[in-house]
């Protein structure tokens, strides 16, 4: 078994050094740009932070739907159309009651948006994969079209809405020219902690894995997994939207067309890499937020940020086939 | 088999163990759970390999890495759960597996399975799906399975755990046919009386040693049964005389669709009293099942009604009805019971979940429930590794202990059993029935569903027979007689 594991992590790093030679550039030399770029100085550990912050709230979106036994692979549309709203709801609303108002209306569209897969999951038996998947597209469209016309801010080329007034954008814990950290990143570690301890110390809690983890004795225990599929569903989806609020109070100010490059896909990683407890989500997002970091500094070095994708795609293969070992030693 | 040993870890589950078995036999090997039965069943087909110790088949040393090189020499076993898949015909699962070849020869393959099935007195639907047959059918469609792959030497693991007296004569019937044609087979077993009465020669396992290998007539069944505890058996006091306290449990006229929209339940009627212990006896499928899950909460009656407690329970979900002092012990502990990857702690709470004191306010108390862990574990002797471990770690008997003690920790109201000791010796059936009638002696009341009519007579106050999801009661005059339930069950007067 170990060695079916060795030779899994060697095979990985052959690939991963094959497509970097294909790029014609040395690995160690990519290696270290890649390391140099996410961790070599307080700008790039800054981005590194940056990055990470939606994919710790995306993570914990996907986390506690997996801890129910749900694969909520809709984050990314929950995530958007809690943006839009936010920044729609934030716009008209200036200092401190716009952003909270705004965070509020991110994490109701949000849980809105994941409520018709949840409804079909419990009580229609509905494949929640299939189901958040296609909102995903929808969501992608109808943002996509509602920034284009009535939310646009007519007085730019963009397709994008005006800036949310700096009063009511999420303060910085630390700003200089080139280094910043914005309070958001606080707010994510509190609620994986949060989250964390609402698990293992709460019935509730208790009740949701117990779903998650064999649905048949959770219903003999009392339990109604329809009440949980949708609890874990509303909670996954409130997150998401609040991921996308966080982004645009924080960072980008405004929502515009392509908003997310795929927070809530990698998501998907960041939650299946963290293994069973909340606290897991926090390494795993900075890992994948310094991956997303350097690959950045890697494209300019002339690799295809592609290789990122491959590193993180590697990282999961491996992460799933320690646990399946696990899984089949305890079996025989 | 000589001198077979087995260590796991620091457990010797097989102590350099002997076992011989002549061809044309039944031979039948008891023991507690735990003994090591299945172990040494396991080496003996190959899906573990034995630390020391050799295997022969027909006088040659054999070596199996693989049930699959065991089946090639003629060694097969037919477990406790069956490997029966239920969306096959009966004649895709007779071949799968052993299809000689890439291409499938459906007639010529129904052809052999017809004249198999005609040897062995057996009948069978075979292009039929697998989920239509009964406990019995898949049973003996398992038979089937080992003598199309050519099996002489076949092993069968309780293989009457689940089936109605009757079909349990005609299952022993055709293996003392099998064995008259020169098969060889073994039987593990908790029942003595098949034992006396079908069995040649019987060897008995206690704590991974051979205590003795006897031929079948020259024992009897006290003896057997102080040999597989070591020492005399203590019979728990005759059940004391009680006077019924006062209704607990009042079913009336209840009418419940099966899953595949059959009217499973017709009319269903009877009550339970505080102190007493009811049995519902009967072949798997009359009914139980969903009579168990309607009661729970976990399936709606489209007629009648349920006074449980003093309420009625038509409101109630099956969190109301558990905080209301219902207490479950589900038939399979692995789907039902337990959260197999959980530790034994976090199982303990499963279904008290909402109670103090697993519970205070809605917060999880840690430390209570640890503490209760540990009583559940010790009430029946539960042997396990430590109660951080997975539920997985534990072997079937003891999950089951640790599910029934479980149930009987927070002061029960009401105790809705579904086969409590399945899978428990002879001691682990005594002490779980002691339990119940424990709480029962204490003002609470038990329901007792079982296919082991002889259990049910010896641990229950009254028994009652379910048929075609009917109820009915014998007569007071035949109330305890085993004919009389025993006909009740098949539906004959």
């Amino acid at each position: 078994m170990i060695w079916r594991l060795i030779a899994m992590v060697v095979g990985a790093c052959a690939i991963l050094v094959g497509a970097v030679l294909v790029a014609h550039q040395s690995p160690v030399e990519s290696l270290h740009t890649l390391i140099h770029g996410s961790l070599g100085s307080p700008a790039a550990i800054a981005g590194t932070l940056r990055e990470a912050t939606p994919l710790l709230i995306c993570g914990l979106a996907v986390f506690i739907a997996l801890r129910a036994g749900l694969f909520n692979i809709g984050v990314e549309g929950q995530l958007l159309v809690g943006a839009c709203t936010c920044a729609v709801v934030a716009i008209r609303l200036p200092g401190v009651p716009g952003m909270i108002l705004g965070v509020v209306a991110g994490m109701v569209a949000g849980a809105l948006w994941a409520l018709p897969a949840g409804l079909i999951k419990a009580y229609r038996n509905g494949h929640e994969v299939i189901t958040t998947i296609m909102l995903n597209n929808v969501a992608i469209f109808i943002t996509s079209a509602l920034v284009a016309g009535p939310i646009k801010d007519k007085t730019q080329a963009d397709t994008a809405t005006a800036y949310v007034a700096a009063s009511s954008r999420m303060p910085w814990l630390y700003r200089t020219p080139t280094v910043e950290v914005n309070f958001s990143l606080v707010l994510g570690i509190l609620l994986a902690i949060g989250m964390a301890l609402w698990l293992k110390r709460t019935v509730a809690g208790y009740e949701l894995q117990a779903v998650g983890a064999n649905r048949v004795a959770a219903r003999f225990a009392g339990v109604s997994p329809q009440k949980v599929t949708m609890l874990a569903m509303t909670i996954s989806g409130a997150l998401g939207g609040l991921a996308g609020a966080v982004q645009v109070l924080a960072y980008e100010g405004r929502f515009y067309d392509g908003f997310s490059p795929g927070y809530g896909f990698d998501a998907l990683g960041v939650a299946l890499l963290a293994g069973g407890s909340a606290y897991g989500v926090l390494p795993s997002s900075l890992l994948f937020g310094m991956l997303s970091k350097g690959g950045t500094a890697l494209q300019i070095d002339g690799v295809p940020k592609g290789i990122t994708t491959v590193v993180l795609g590697m990282l999961i293969l491996i992460a799933a086939a320690i646990r399946y070992r696990k899984v089949t030693t305890t079996d025989a | 088999m000589l001198g077979i040993t087995k260590i796991f870890g620091a457990v010797t589950a097989l102590d350099r163990v002997d076992l011989e078995v002549s061809q044309g036999a039944i031979h039948a090997i008891v023991g507690e759970n735990g003994a090591g039965k299945t172990t040494l069943m396991r080496i003996l087909y190959g899906a573990l390999q034995p630390d020391q110790g050799t295997i022969e088949v027909e006088g040659k040393a054999v070596r199996f890495g693989s049930s699959r090189e065991a089946i090639a020499s003629g060694v097969g076993m037919v477990s406790q759960h069956y490997g029966i898949i239920p969306e096959l015909t009966c004649l895709q699962n007779l071949v799968l597996g052993a299809e000689g070849g890439l291409i499938l020869r459906n007639r010529s393959a129904e052809a052999r399975a017809k004249s198999l099935a005609t040897q062995m007195g057996f009948e069978f639907e075979w292009q039929a799906e697998a989920a239509t047959l009964s406990p019995a059918g898949a049973q003996k469609l398992e038979i089937l399975k080992l003598l199309w792959r050519e099996a002489r030497v076949m092993i069968l693991d309780e293989p009457t755990a689940m089936l109605s007296p009757a079909d349990a004569n005609a299952l022993f019937e055709s293996l003392d046919r099998l064995a008259a044609g020169g098969a060889t087979i073994i039987l593990v077993t908790h029942r003595l009386p098949e034992v006396l009465e079908h069995c040649q020669r019987v060897m008995v396992l206690r704590n991974g040693k051979r205590i003795a290998e006897k031929a079948v007539a020259e024992t009897t069944g006290g003896d057997l049964a102080q040999l597989i505890v070591g020492g005399a058996l203590e019979r728990s006091e005759e059940s004391s005389p009680f006077s019924p306290g006062s209704p607990l449990l009042e079913v009336s006229n209840l009418s419940v669709k099966g899953d595949r929209g059959e009217l499973a339940l017709k009319g269903v009627e009877f009550g339970l009293r505080s102190g007493e212990i009811l049995g519902i006896a009967g072949v798997d499928g009359s009914g139980q099942r969903e009579l168990f899950e309607t009661i729970a909460g976990l399936k709606k009656p489209i007629e009648g009604s349920i006074v449980m407690l003093g309420n009625d329970a038509r409101g109630l979900s099956t969190a109301n009805r558990i905080a209301h002092g219902l207490r479950l012990i589900p038939e399979d502990r692995h789907a039902q019971g337990v959260v197999e990857n959980w530790s034994l702690d976090e199982n303990s709470a499963l279904g008290l979940q909402r109670l103090p004191p697993f519970a205070k306010g809605g917060r999880v108390d840690g430390r209570a429930r640890h503490q209760m862990a540990t009583q559940i574990a010790n009430r029946f002797n539960t042997r396990h590794g430590g109660l951080n471990l997975p539920m997985s770690s534990l072997s079937g008997g003891n999950q089951q202990r640790f599910v029934a003690a479980r149930s009987l920790c927070l002061d029960p109201k009401l105790l809705l059993a579904f086969q409590p000791a399945r899978g428990l010796d002879i001691k682990g059936t005594q002490q779980v029935y002691d339990g119940i009638r424990e709480v029962c002696r204490l003002g609470s009341a038990a329901l007792v569903v079982s296919f082991d009519l002889d259990e049910l007579l010896e641990q229950c106050d009254r028994v009652v027979a379910m048929n075609h999801g009917r109820l009915y009661e014998p007569p007071a005059s035949l109330a305890k007689d085993r004919d009389a339930i025993g006909r009740l069950m098949v539906g004959a007067q």
